[in-house]
């Protein structure tokens, strides 16, 4: 079973060890963030701490796979969160 | 405001990390998302709550539960009917406008500014 909230990015950080340093290695990285109630967010990492309180900019909110909204930046509360990955999402929306 | 002083309000001060430290060593002052919320006191926000619910106000306050103040809120009710002959989904919204409102940390999903999406 694995522990902590993550998991293996492919295209870099081979050397992660412990989900502290998955933690740390993802920030400015495209990122799916799924919540407890099924909604996913994908967007870019800005930060993120040990409570799993995520923020991050160009945020797409996608319930049952459809686009619902779109977040310039947003803040997401840990204890709704129940996973993070990261994703090789390219970027289609200008700035 | 006294009434608030038992409260952790952080206006615009130092906050005190939540969680395990984050701090590594290229960097000195970590960011982290509670410090980018505080980039946003005073400024409208927008709130997604539990239950189906969204608020829009003005953020006076907050702490590290996400407990907030908010002024000037409006607060949009969604509610998703099913008609029992039809079985077609009924969406419905309700709307509330609250001058004042504190808002308990362990509800909120999601902070924003509001949103700009036509």
């Amino acid at each position: 079973m694995s522990t902590g909230g993550g998991e293996k990015g492919s295209g870099g950080g081979g050397s992660v060890k412990t989900p502290a340093d998955f933690l740390k290695s993802i920030r400015g990285r495209p990122v799916v963030v799924k919540l407890n109630s099924g909604v996913d967010y994908r967007g870019i990492l800005a930060c993120l701490d040990g409570y799993m309180n995520i923020a991050m900019e160009q945020t797409e909110e996608y319930v049952n796979g459809q686009l619902k909204n779109k977040y310039g930046d947003a803040f997401i509360r840990g204890n709704n969160v129940l996973y993070i990955s990261t994703s090789k999402r390219t970027l289609a929306e200008g700035a | 405001m006294a009434f608030f002083s038992n409260f952790n309000w952080r206006k615009k001060q130092g906050l005190v990390e939540g969680g395990h430290s984050m701090a590594s060593e290229e960097e000195s002052t970590v960011k982290e998302p509670l410090d980018l919320i505080r980039l946003s006191l005073d400024e409208r926000i927008y709130v997604k709550l539990r239950s189906d619910r969204e608020l829009r106000g003005k953020l006076h306050a907050y702490d590290q539960h996400l407990n907030m103040i908010l002024g000037d809120v409006e607060e949009i009710i969604t509610t998703v009917e099913i008609d029992d002959e039809t079985y077609e989904e009924i969406v419905r919204t309700t709307k509330r406008t609250v001058p004042f409102l504190f808002v308990r940390g362990d509800g909120v999903i999601l902070v924003s500014p509001p949103l700009r999406t036509a």
